[in-house]
């Protein structure tokens, strides 16, 4: 195996999330009743006509721009000939000729190392109805017939199951960043063809073969891997890899034979003639262009000059809505890091133990700020500002207006607190003689009998140096 | 009186003046069916539907509501535009029981203009064909003379409007279905500008070229109608955003000052002298009452045929794909799996001739073949669309026979394709470049049938053909 | 001047999900080859000067908005199928 080197291209296909579908007003939903969300149109009944849904064209164009593509001014639909149960008037439209988009790329960093992999294209197309089969027979459901899709399609620029990955969940990261897709792999959403041969450095590339549908990283990465031991052992043996499309059977951990290219389809490509070409002019597309979000590669820089470190500036723009709603809470209150250590630690942490799988962050940036504010400052301790925040999340308010309410403000006055110390040091002898004694530990004993005094609201820096100087 | 007989625009006004109301007439043209059941104009009529339409519109009319332009009149539409309720067959065994759950926009629109749809008009299978002869539910017969074809594909259109059966049709055309049945039976078929009328709801043949129209007895009565259907329909994305101006009124009496270009490619040898004679006594008319003939070149056109067999066959094989037997349609009794269901239910629902065009339309789509024929194709069809464009910088309207003969006898061309392919010749250039065109009747020739006058104008400019039209219409007799 | 076998045409046939006799087909070949004849008189035709690409950039063409409408029963989806099931249409169990 050592000596072979895998070339491995990517193709991802991305429900986009525009309400209806690419070519009919029949809503776009994942489930639902079997054909209720269908017309003529997306069942392919005789006299319907597609008419091409604008919002799905911006999707497209507004994914290509977030990841360098040339947008072209002219692009066409073609019909894709093919039976298939699925597919309900025997051809698919799709591009061939002229996609709406070309080129770009991304950059992708495995274990330390960078790498730029380049796309072909990204084009629109329908996807399919769903099968499903029992003992009897097997079951057209058109619900997802006509829904619009994305296909990304990288250059054979990736050479490992990890740069795939790493490559697969940039995408994924970005596609979630411009908003165009819900990217959900339980519900097929996102799926991706793996195209991958071997050969040695220098030398030709070897015969590749495809395999289609792999709906997870988990298995991409697996079907890459077997794929790869599988064609090395072909070679090794003095045989010949052949050029077919192969199934990945996740269970089993294996890949299939499905068919070869000598009776692959010869799919007829045309320009569909009841859809006109795209014309897109340089000022549709910059008018798309400002909608783009700032994107994590950018905000990471941008970040690090904030001050947070680069592994923090990456974790908190893994999504874009904590990005966004870190940029919103730093503009309101202008402490970067002491934000972002707070939005890490205990808003991820709300965030992981939800049940829910996409929960909102419950407390407004407003909000967090002036809680911040109020912790920073020393108006509240770290203890206050938890619990506070804890509320908050359960129903949101603000912070200010509670603190003065039920006055929680630190006790920030020495007088009072040397009193209260001065009462628990003689109520406590035994710790007392301890902490003189140089234990330390008997410290939080005391900073926890204050808090009890104080109803929490000590400040416990304070405690600790009044505790110091009242002893000695 | 012979109400059957009067144009649309006569029977118009006759229900305005209560001289018949529409229950009335509409019995009269279903009976008409009935009596002419012969020449198999019609594959099925509903004629409850009919009579309540016609109910609701003499009801409407006695409370003295606004009605449509085609209020109470009973049209027919060609089998392969869907009207609820209605079996849509295109004449296949395939769609023998197909019904569908909308209405193509040409059929909304004649409802929404007060029109009582009658029947659906017979048609050569999937509107592929020159005699409506390939029909699975029978040949169409010739009214003018019953062993002779009335043309196609629309042929039941033609002869419905013919033997006063209706006073309008509905229609398509690809190649020539519209004009050739036209010309054969001795009425006015009108084919408007691609993109000038909605295909919605048109069961699709050659998406690139198909183009609803209509028959009608009288040039007048096709500018109405074409008032009713013309216009931009968000449902088909290739209809025209162009504006629809009142055809009617483009009826002006007069051709004084207008160019009419003639190209010699429309007179070669091909053409029977009798039609020959009609169709320049025609010219010589328009030029006596001061319209100036010009020379005009159309250098490609013994292509477009060629053009027209590639481009047709190839969109057909994919828009056919779709009846597969699985949504509804015909569905083979026995067959092992799914794939054979497929060529068991696509065998046994199609007729030779589709199968024909569906192999054809395959070979030249197929890897290998398809930039020699299919975008080469294209290609020519660009060149010729240019050469008419140069052409009518030049002329207002370019004249020419809508075919080379008049109709032929039943069963005579049947074995033969490409001789009944040829009859397309004059009509098919018209659709490779999207024009408007109208065939109107020019006379007979010595064994009493009819002779049919291509007019083509420009794009969108489907009033000039009706103000020739009916200019010669009027001054026919004169001749 | 493009001719066609009798292998080529049962290909096409495959192609075409449709079935033929031998004599069928080879009726057909004959045929064919004379459509084709005709067809051959595009190769004349000089198009090397001619683009199928129209950037004619009018405007930006109108395109449908992104809005919801109802869509169609089940019941009217299914009522022109040959066989349906629990709401689906149903074809012999086809597994890829």
């Amino acid at each position: 195996m050592s000596d072979w080197k895998m070339v491995i291209g990517l193709e991802v296909h991305s429900e986009l999330a525009t309400n209806t579908k690419l070519f009919c007003s029949c809503r776009n939903k994942f489930g639902g009743e079997p054909n209720t969300n269908c017309c003529p149109v997306c069942t392919g009944m005789p006299g319907a006509l597609p008419v091409l849904n604008k919002k799905a064209i911006e999707y497209a164009i507004k994914m290509g721009l977030a990841v360098g593509c040339t947008i072209n001014n002219y692009s066409v639909f073609e019909r894709k000939n093919y039976f298939y149960p699925d597919l309900s008037k025997a051809y698919q439209i799709s591009q061939l000729e002229y996609p709406l988009c070309v080129g770009g790329g991304l950059e992708i960093e495995v274990e330390g190392k960078k790498k730029f992999i380049n796309l072909d294209r990204i084009h629109v197309e329908e996807d399919a109805g769903k099968l499903i089969h029992d003992n009897t027979g097997t079951m057209i459901d058109y619900n997802r017939g006509g829904v619009p899709l994305i296909e990304i399609v990288s250059k054979p620029d990736i050479s490992s199951a990890e740069e795939a990955v790493a490559y697969l969940e940039k995408l994924r990261e970005t596609l979630l960043y411009v908003e165009v897709s819900d990217c959900k792999m339980q519900e097929g959403s996102i799926r991706f063809d793996v195209n991958l041969s071997l050969h040695k450095e220098g030398e030709p590339l070897g015969t590749r073969t495809e395999m289609k549908n792999l709906n997870s990283f988990r298995a991409v990465s697996r079907a890459i891997k077997y794929e790869a031991k599988r064609q090395a052992e072909v070679l090794n043996s003095g045989g010949k890899v052949i050029q077919e499309t192969r199934r990945w059977d996740d269970e089993a951990g294996k890949t299939y034979s499905m068919r070869t290219k000598e009776d692959s389809q010869d799919y007829r490509y045309f320009p569909d003639p009841d859809l006109v070409p795209i014309e897109t002019s340089d000022e549709y597309i910059d008018s798309i262009r400002k909608t783009l979000p700032k994107l994590p590669q950018e905000r990471i820089i941008e970040y690090q000059k904030l001050g947070l470190t680069e592994q923090d500036a990456k974790l908190i723009t893994t999504e874009r809505k904590n990005a966004d709603y870190f940029e919103a809470v730093v503009s309101l209150f202008n402490e970067p890091k002491f934000v972002c250590n707070w939005i890490c630690s205990e808003i991820f942490k709300k965030l992981n133990s939800s049940e829910e799988i996409d929960t909102d962050i419950q407390v407004s940036a407003e909000n967090l700020a002036k809680l911040l504010k109020l912790y920073k400052n020393n108006t509240i301790n770290q203890a206050v500002a938890r619990q506070l925040f804890d509320e908050m999340w359960k129903s949101d308010f603000d912070p200010e207006v509670a603190v003065n309410e039920r006055g929680l403000a630190q006790m920030n006055d020495t007088t009072d607190l040397e009193k209260i110390l001065q009462k628990i040091i003689e109520d406590n002898p035994k710790a007392t003689a301890e902490l003189k004694a140089g234990n330390q530990k008997t410290m939080a004993f005391f900073i926890g009998q204050t808090m009890k005094a104080t109803a929490g609201k000590a400040n416990p820096k304070l405690v600790g140096e009044l505790l110091q100087k009242l002893i000695n | 009186m012979d109400y059957l007989k009067c144009s649309l625009y006569e029977i118009r006004q006759m229900l305005e003046n209560n001289e018949i109301s529409s229950v009335e007439l509409t019995k009269l043209c279903l009976d008409r069916i009935n009596s002419t059941q012969n020449l198999n104009a019609i594959i099925s009529t509903c004629e409850e539907q009919a009579i309540d339409a016609a109910k609701k519109c003499d009801q409407a009319r006695k409370k003295g509501e606004k009605l449509g332009p085609l209020a109470g009149i009973p049209v027919v539409i060609k089998d392969n535009i869907n009207l609820v309720g209605t079996k849509t067959t295109c004449a296949s065994k395939f769609l023998e029981n197909w019904i569908s759950p909308f209405n193509a926009t040409c059929a909304q629109k004649l409802i929404d203009a007060g029109a009582v749809i009658i029947g659906k008009a017979n048609m050569d299978e999937f509107a592929m064909g020159s005699s409506t002869e390939n029909s699975a539910f029978g040949v169409c017969r010739n009214p003018v003379n019953e062993d002779y074809v009335p043309g196609g594909s629309s042929g039941g259109s033609a002869a419905t409007v013919a033997s006063f059966q209706s006073f309008a049709s509905l229609g398509t055309d690809t190649g020539g279905s519209i004009r050739e049945p036209a010309s054969f039976c001795g009425v006015v078929g009108l084919k408007p500008t691609y993109g000038r009328v909605s295909r919605f709801g048109v069961v699709a043949f050659a998406s690139s070229l198909d183009q609803v129209g209509c028959f009608t007895r009288t040039v007048r009565d096709s500018a109405i109608m074409l008032n009713v259907l013309a216009g931009e329909d968000k449902k088909d994305m290739t209809s025209a955003k162009i504006l629809v101006p009142d055809y009617e009124k483009s009826i002006t009496g007069s051709v004084k000052g207008k160019k009419i270009g003639i190209a010699k490619q429309f007179f070669s040898d091909a053409l029977n002298n009798e039609v020959r004679a009609n169709i320049e006594k025609a010219i010589k008319l328009y030029e006596d009452n001061g319209a100036e003939i010009v020379d005009i070149d159309l250098p490609s056109l013994d292509t477009a045929l060629a053009v027209y067999y590639i481009i047709s066959s190839a969109e057909a094989a994919s828009n056919l794909a779709r009846f597969d037997g699985v949504k509804y349609g015909v569905r083979a009794k026995n067959f092992s799996d799914t794939v054979d269901l497929y060529f068991k239910s696509r065998t046994q629902g199609f007729g030779k001739e589709v199968k024909r065009r569906i192999m054809l339309g395959n070979y030249v789509l197929s890897s290998g073949y398809f930039d020699a024929f299919y975008r080469k194709a294209k290609k020519v069809q660009k060149i010729i669309r240019q050469e008419f464009e140069t052409a009518f910088e030049k002329c207002d309207v370019i004249i020419c026979p809508t075919t080379a003969t008049v109709a032929f006898k039943l069963g005579e061309k049947c074995d033969d394709h490409l001789a009944m392919y040829l009859n397309d010749i004059y009509t098919v250039p018209v659709n490779i470049a999207g024009l408007p065109a109208i065939s109107i009747p020019c006379g007979k020739v010595s064994n009493g049938l009819p002779v049919g006058m291509q007019l083509i104008a420009p794009h969108f400019k489907e009033e000039t053909l009706f103000n020739f039209g009916d200019f010669y219409e009027k001054h026919a007799k004169e001749i | 001047m493009a001719k066609i076998n009798i292998e080529e045409a049962r290909k096409l046939a495959k192609l075409s999900r449709l079935e033929f006799s031998e004599d069928e087909l080879k009726n057909f070949v004959a045929e064919f080859d004379k459509t084709l004849e005709q067809v051959a008189t595009i190769e004349k035709v000089d198009v090397s000067k001619v683009s199928l690409i129209e950037n004619t950039l009018k405007s930006d063409i109108e395109l449908r908005s992104d809005i919801v409408e109802p869509s169609f029963t089940q019941k009217e989806i299914l009522a022109n199928a040959p066989e349906q099931k629990d709401g689906a249409f149903v074809v012999p169990i086809t597994v890829e």
